[in-house]
């Protein structure tokens, strides 16, 4: 027999819509009560969050790294030679060498720009079920860390520090589809606006309809007034696609971030801006093509063939 | 009775919980992955009574809503999962075909899985939140859906054992 509902049973789910709704009203009004709960949740979370990243840490990266198979294919055979206890120290040394890159590679970054950081380890990743793109780091406001700090990683922006709490505090990542920076683009200086897309893609859309984009320009970041949330100079992507649609009031195109956001070990906020605006200081070095070596075999004849006996 | 009840059913939401925000997140699956908090609450409605349905969704949703990592306001997760939980706990309720069979709780689980999702999607395109691109959407979408109808066969025995110890129930599944 099918359930049909008595008048307890309605009343009981009006009251609940009905406080959910209140809640909804309460949050966009900005009452700081359920805002304080939040902070709370994540106060209490964050030891466990520790805990699972230490956790999680030799394995959580599995499903992306197969995706890069190729490349890792040397390691992956030299890992199988391995026992089962040499390979697990040796994933976890890698994964300390990787973390050390990573720092190097951030603190050069800084010291070319003149950016006074913070480093901190991912102790979290957000969620996908909010379609969100967040991380939480182990540093907070106990350690100087404030709202709408810039984050960059060894390769360049990473996002931007949305919620401060004592240990903790939430990152919203680049790639996130509410996330928008004010971009440059190296040499030519023009400025445009860029937009994450919810993966390592991005959508610049340029102010000034005059402007020529091309595939492989570079974008730095424009920098905010007083530095916050952006400093100047960091560099974002690099264009991968221009849309040359004839009815377009300004000229568009696809951007890819340098930094892969699925693979964020360490980050480092920038808790103190430049004095000077680096301009185009950060841009990256592209790779030159290895040139291949020519071997030059000098073959000298003899004079005069000697008779064999 | 029913304050044993509801302090069991809290300790292992609260439980549940911590291992879906500290350990489930950090590992990043293919196509947006799948939560088990989620997949919790909607197995433990289809177990339950519509009223426990209804409440099961708002104290998950309120959960959700209250991790940092939630995109939306406060209340959206908690209206849609009332909605959610309520529709699957009526659905299973009064059938015992159908609540007894974990092939038919493992589809309402899944489609309740993507119901939810799509409804974010919509209350949130309504409350001004950004979602990002329609393949990315379309991508968790299915991911999600497909990571569900893959896991919960394995921890509906669990979960429903859970619900029997705390409901005190006879039949298991």
């Amino acid at each position: 027999m099918r359930y049909g509902g008595g008048n307890r049973s309605r009343l009981l789910l009006i009251i609940l819509i009905v406080s959910s709704l209140f809640l909804i009203t309460l949050d966009l009004r900005g009452v700081q009560v359920l805002d304080g709960l939040r902070t709370g949740s994540q106060t209490v979370l964050s030891p466990f969050q520790r805990a699972g990243n230490t956790v999680a840490s030799p394995f959580k990266n599995f499903f992306s790294e197969i995706t890069h198979l190729g490349r890792t294919r040397k390691q992956l055979e030299q890992l199988r030679a391995e026992n089962y206890n040499l390979r697990t120290k040796l994933i976890n040394r890698e994964n300390a060498d990787a973390q050390l890159k990573q720092y190097k590679s951030m603190l050069d970054l800084a010291g070319t720009g003149d950016y006074k950081i913070l480093s901190a380890k991912a102790i979290s990743q957000g969620s996908s079920q909010s379609f969100s793109q967040t991380l939480t780091i182990d540093v907070g406001s106990n350690s100087g860390i404030r709202r709408n700090m810039t984050v960059i990683c060894e390769s360049g922006l990473a996002g931007v520090v949305k919620e401060v709490y004592p240990n903790s505090a939430l990152i919203l990542l680049a790639s996130d589809p509410s996330f928008r920076i004010g971009v440059r683009i190296a040499g030519t200086q023009q400025i445009g606006i860029l937009s994450g897309q919810g993966s390592r893609k991005a959508v610049l859309q340029l102010i000034d309809n005059q402007t020529t984009l091309r595939v492989g320009d570079v974008l730095l970041a424009r920098g905010s007034q007083r530095n916050r949330p952006f400093v100047p100079g960091v560099p974002v992507g690099t264009v991968i696609a221009v849309d040359n649609s004839a009815g377009a009031v300004a000229q568009s195109a696809s951007v890819k971030f340098y930094t892969n956001f699925s693979a964020l070990g360490v980050v480092a906020v920038v808790v103190g801006a430049p004095k000077m605006d680096p301009r185009d200081a950060l841009v990256p070095v592209k790779p030159r093509p290895t040139p291949l070596p020519t071997i030059t075999v000098l073959v000298t004849p003899s004079p005069s063939p000697s008779p064999t006996k | 009775m029913i304050t044993r009840q509801l302090s069991f059913s809290a300790l292992i939401f609260l439980f549940i919980y911590t291992i879906q925000e500290s350990f489930i997140n950090q590992v990043r699956l293919p196509g947006g992955g799948f939560s088990i908090f989620l997949i919790f609450a909607l197995v433990w409605s289809a177990l339950s009574t519509p009223e426990v349905g209804a409440v099961t969704g708002f104290s998950a949703g309120f959960l959700i809503d209250l991790s940092p990592s939630s995109s939306g306001p406060v209340g959206q997760w908690t209206l849609i999962l009332i909605l959610t939980c309520f529709g699957i706990a009526f659905l299973g309720f009064g059938d015992d075909k159908s609540r007894g069979n974990p092939i038919t709780i493992v589809f309402l689980v899944v489609a309740g899985v993507f119901l939810a999702e799509v409804s974010f999607l919509i209350t949130g395109v309504l409350l001004g939140v950004n979602l990002g691109s329609f393949t990315q959407i379309l991508i968790i979408l299915f991911g999600m859906s497909i990571w569900t109808l893959l896991i919960t066969p394995f921890t509906l025995p669990v979960f429903s054992r859970l619900h029997a110890l705390t409901f005190d129930t006879a039949s298991r599944i």
